[in-house]
């Protein structure tokens, strides 16, 4: 455990740009009332957008881009947005299926290359056999049956159910706003998309016993220092993955997810989630990255069914294709 | 399932290895619309419900027999359109928009507004990121 620990502390200082990690060690953040390092406000992800889950292999074990891969993503950027500051549309655009380029949130350019920390290559471990049956087992059902001849084959995000506990907080295109709130003994996390709560209890209480399962789990909070360490268990396998919005390859019921927050500074804290689930993958693995507090951010009301013709669109735009096929005479 | 949409973004040499690619959020919009059907509708704003994140532009358009028909055009979800500029007054009642988008699959009147704007040509409102506010790369 000891080994564990060591293991997950070197993973997420590797994560850390060199300052961020000078700034973690000199930074002592306000205590609430009652004495417990004061994490709360918003913290959205949104700022990190830009930066995939997994790292190109070609950069091997260096997660920090050179000063002139960030030239690039800055140059990048600045293109996005002197293309979305245009006055005028383009007569000449091409119009494909896409909502406006420009109605989609940015993110800032970061040195930072992938989200995963460890394994230190960046690159999500391998699976497991069992997992990769699950994973076959779902596209042999897709093939057989499309992608939607029922609601069940859309995911739990767009059945408006959950993200689960990391497609939660992972960066994505909108509604990237995360509140923490304490009181003596809890903390709460709110997540701005399908605006789940968790509160987590800090008395160091055993998680519930292991026939209760939920797709955000059981969690534990301590405070390792001024770091919080958040312990969950008990989640539901086989629905949500631990990619954007809980998509990718769900993991099974043995997921075990550590999450450390730590303040780094008046507005950032680090954050990071060690993955350990043997029976979807072969070793655990880490992702990190900052959020950066916005007092400006507001978190608005999520209407996920209210106003959302998705489900209804992509089930009748399913069953008119359908149509469209069979009404085409045989050659 | 989600279809991952790189975005476009004019004639920016993306590199690969450093992109995302990040998956438009909440569904497939090629499982809804149908590239089969691509709209130009003009028409006069009925109405805009600002819900989270599925917002909508509703509007009459007035066929060449002189038919009004009622279509409703998916916006953007309003806490991007309210970061980025978009006011309560960015869309009126009354305004006339030129929308090129998709009809959707079923054959309803509902569409995804794939590009919105005033019947002039400007774009439906202004993204509030300037290229200024933008860090400078380390020289």
């Amino acid at each position: 455990m000891k080994f564990l620990k060591y293991g997950l502390t070197l993973a997420v200082l590797a994560g850390l740009p060199a300052l961020a990690q000078k700034a973690a060690k000199s930074y002592t953040p306000p205590k609430t009332a009652w004495g417990d390092p004061d994490l709360q406000g918003l913290w959205p992800a949104t700022d990190m957008i830009n930066v995939p889950m997994q790292r190109a292999a070609n950069m091997g074990d260096r997660n920090t881009l050179t000063d002139a891969e960030f030239a690039q993503r800055v140059t990048q950027a600045k293109r996005t947005a002197q293309s979305d500051s245009q006055e005028y549309a383009n007569p000449n655009q091409a119009v494909g299926i896409n909502p406006p380029a420009y109605w989609l949130e940015r993110g800032k350019p970061s040195r930072q290359a992938s989200l995963i920390v460890d394994p230190p290559d960046g690159r999500m471990p391998a699976t497991t056999a069992a997992a990769r049956r699950l994973q076959a087992d779902l596209a042999a059902k897709r093939r057989e049956d499309g992608p939607a001849s029922t609601w069940e084959d859309q995911s739990y995000y767009d059945r408006c159910i959950s993200r689960g506990v990391m497609g939660s907080i992972l960066p994505v295109i909108y509604n990237n706003g995360n509140e923490i709130m304490q009181s003596p003994g809890l903390v709460a996390i709110r997540y701005e998309m399908i605006h789940e709560t968790r509160i987590i209890p800090l008395d160091g209480s055993p998680h519930v016993g292991e026939g209760v399962k939920s797709y955000m789990g059981d969690a534990r909070g301590h405070w390792e220092g001024n770091t919080l360490v958040v312990e969950t268990t008990n989640l539901l396998g086989g629905r949500n993955g631990i990619g954007l919005n809980g998509g990718g390859l769900p993991h099974s019921d043995a997921l075990r997810l550590t999450e450390r927050f730590t303040r780094t500074g008046p507005d950032t804290i680090q954050y990071s989630a060690t993955m350990d689930d043997p029976k979807t993958w072969t070793e655990p693995w880490t992702v990190s990255f900052p959020l950066r507090r916005d007092p400006s951010f507001q978190l608005y009301e999520y209407a996920c069914h209210e106003g959302n013709y998705a489900m209804i669109d992509m089930l009748s735009g399913a069953r008119a294709d359908e149509a469209a096929a069979a009404a085409k005479p045989a050659k | 399932m989600k279809a991952a949409i790189l975005i476009r973004v004019g004639a920016a040499l993306a590199v690969a290895v450093l992109a995302a690619a990040p998956a438009w959020a909440h569904h497939a919009f090629a499982a809804e619309f149908d590239i089969g059907k691509p709209l130009k509708l003009q028409g006069v704003v009925t109405e805009m419900e600002w819900i989270n994140p599925h917002a909508w532009i509703h509007l009459d358009v007035k066929g060449p027999d002189g038919k009004v028909t009622s279509w409703m055009v998916e916006g953007g979800s309003p806490n991007i359109l309210l970061r980025r500029g978009f006011t309560k007054k960015s869309l009126e009642k009354g305004t006339e928009v030129v929308v090129e988008g998709y009809q959707a699959k079923n054959g309803e009147n509902r569409a995804n507004g794939a590009n919105i704007t005033f019947k002039d040509g400007k774009r439906l409102f202004l993204g509030g990121s300037s290229p200024e506010e933008l860090p400078q790369a380390a020289k």
